[in-house]
């Protein structure tokens, strides 16, 4: 391949602090990479361990989950669920064979756009890397 | 009249019982003769034999489904019936035997065409039936090698309705878990038979040079020789033909066949329609702990046990006592049978119908149950996988029944990066 491998990156934004860090990073003009997508949830807690396997089966190279700082959650608690599950899912997908790096977990809270920045090319980096997904579709 | 009831009164007076046996079983044969005259060809004498089997099983007393036994054959004439395994252990066609007495509604209504576990009927014979000629084909097991694929695909091809019965079967099962092998069938085969220790290809050394491995295709003296291809990825029946009704289940419980012969009962003798295709039969909505009979206290858990490891209490949540049970991520329907018997859950029921990915649901569930920390708002990721390793082979525990059906159906191999 002479393109540079250009990753498809789904990170998954809580409603309170990281999508507001998002905006921020945006308002602020700050230089990111475009390679990903951001689907808000009301709360980190909220990504399903299954969103993150159907990002994957469909072709997405990386997932990361960004959420409220611990102690700083607007549901009290949501983040602490959520690193629960997304550790254990990292033991999943690490059995099936990817590299746990895919997955990655962040606090990034409302007014921290540029942690925000940095997290996501930091990601990006790290996905550049790692090379494209290592699930192919085709069967038998 | 309970079964024991009824094996006391047998007992009692065996006399009588047996008198009161001959006389459906004069009947039978005639009846039989007449519908297999009418059934199609080359099938009409292994099908009464088969036949004349069943009416051996004969006893008296309550049939445990609604139909009684002797209601003869239904107002269309019999119907045919093809009971097929692919990868299978056999459970599941011992299960349909489960039913007891309303075994002998099936030879009422049935000529079982095809059942390899306890009746002849070769591929050939299905093979020359026209198309849809078999009214229902029952089938268990995934789909795992060439042989499968085709009779499964012919099955459908001759069959009004495809019945997937058993958790391989509508979930790909125990035998899916082969899917996570990063080497497939090769590995697979390479293990079996050259790596295992007990194996004669491993000891004996006249097979030390060239271990015997089954080939596909072999040419002999006699002739070209052929067996089934294995497949690298084992698949559920609807990822492979299309499939009417599912019964999960690992074996599917006594009261769900009874539920899908009674439907097809009700369809022949009454005229009522069957249910909707695509329906799951032998499920509730909501999920084993609704039926589970065990007091839960919602605790925290922070270390997984296995119930050999601890004294497990009979009355309180085998979540609560630290025991990974998938009670709350698979459907009930089960009655909680192991739960009842101090056994946890491992999910052969699947998932609700709400939720695709079995798996991650009971990780969704079970994760939640670890309590928060006191170091939780300064620790790092690194931590929190060590709490949670305490769960050993997530993959494999909450796939365990599942995977055919996950959203990632393979293991994967990285290839470049660091």
């Amino acid at each position: 391949m002479s393109e540079e491998f250009e990753p498809k990156i789904v990170a998954f934004c809580c409603n309170w602090c990281s999508y507001a860090g998002a905006d921020g990073a945006g308002v602020a003009r700050l230089q990111m990479p475009t390679n990903f997508r951001i689907i808000r949830t009301m709360c980190s807690a909220r990504v399903d361990p299954e969103f993150v396997l159907r990002a994957l089966s469909k072709g997405a190279d990386g997932v990361i989950v960004l959420g409220c700082h611990p102690a700083d959650c607007h549901y009290i608690g949501g983040n602490y669920r959520a690193r629960r599950r997304i550790a254990l899912l990292r033991l999943v997908l690490e059995q099936y064979g990817f590299d746990p790096k895919r997955l990655k977990l962040e606090w990034v809270s409302a007014s921290e756009g540029e942690k925000f920045q940095t997290t996501l090319t930091g990601f990006v980096d790290t996905i550049k890397k790692l090379g494209p997904t290592p699930l192919v579709q085709e069967e038998k | 009249m309970s079964f024991l009831d009824r094996f006391r009164s047998k007992k009692a007076k065996p006399k009588e019982e047996k008198k009161a046996a001959p006389a459906p079983k004069a009947e039978a044969p005639k009846s039989h003769k007449a519908e297999a005259a009418s059934c199609a060809g080359k099938t009409a004498a292994s099908v009464e034999a088969s036949q004349l089997a069943f009416s051996d099983l004969v006893e008296s007393g309550q049939p445990l489904v609604s139909y009684k036994f002797g209601l003869g054959a239904p107002p269309g004439g019999k119907i045919n019936l093809a009971i097929y395994w692919a990868a299978a252990c056999g459970g599941c066609d011992v299960s349909i035997l489960d039913i007891n007495n309303g075994v002998l509604t099936v030879g009422d209504m049935a000529n079982i065409v095809m059942w390899p576990v306890a009746a002849d009927g070769k591929e050939k014979d299905i093979a020359a039936m026209e198309d849809g000629s078999i009214t229902v084909s029952i089938i268990s097991g995934a789909v795992r090698n060439s042989e499968n694929e085709h009779m499964v695909k012919l099955l459908r091809k001759k069959s009004a309705i495809v019945v997937s019965y058993g958790t391989c079967a509508c979930f790909g099962g125990s035998p899916a878990l082969a899917n996570l092998v990063k080497g497939g069938k090769d590995e697979i085969l390479d293990y079996v038979y050259t790596k295992v220790p007990s194996t004669a290809n491993f000891q004996a050394d006249y097979h030390k040079g060239s271990p015997v491995v089954p080939q596909s295709h072999v040419k002999a003296p006699e002739g070209d020789l052929e067996l089934p291809v294995l497949y690298d990825t084992v698949k559920t029946l609807d990822q492979v033909i299309d499939v009417d009704y599912y019964v999960p289940g690992c074996p599917p419980l006594q009261e769900s066949i009874s539920h899908l012969l009674k439907a097809v009962a009700d369809l022949l003798y009454n005229g009522v329609a069957l249910p909707p295709k695509g329906t799951t039969v032998g499920v509730v909505t909501k999920t084993l702990c609704d039926q589970c009979h065990r007091r839960k206290e919602f605790r925290r858990v922070s270390k997984i046990v296995e119930p050999h490891e601890i004294d497990v209490d009979p009355e309180l949540c085998l979540m609560d006592q630290g025991i990974l049970c998938l009670g709350p991520a698979t459907v009930g329907g089960c009655n909680a049978r192991c739960t009842s018997a101090g056994q946890p859950c491992r999910g052969c029921y699947g998932p609700t119908v709400a939720v695709q990915e079995h798996g991650a649901s009971a990780l969704t569930a079970i994760a939640s149950l670890f309590p928060v920390l006191d170091e939780d708002p300064t620790c790092g990721e690194d931590q929190i996988i060590d709490v949670m390793s305490t769960i050993r082979d997530p993959l494999g525990y909450f796939y365990a029944y599942t995977m055919g059906k996950s959203l990632i159906k393979r293991s994967v191999t990285e290839k470049g990066g660091n």
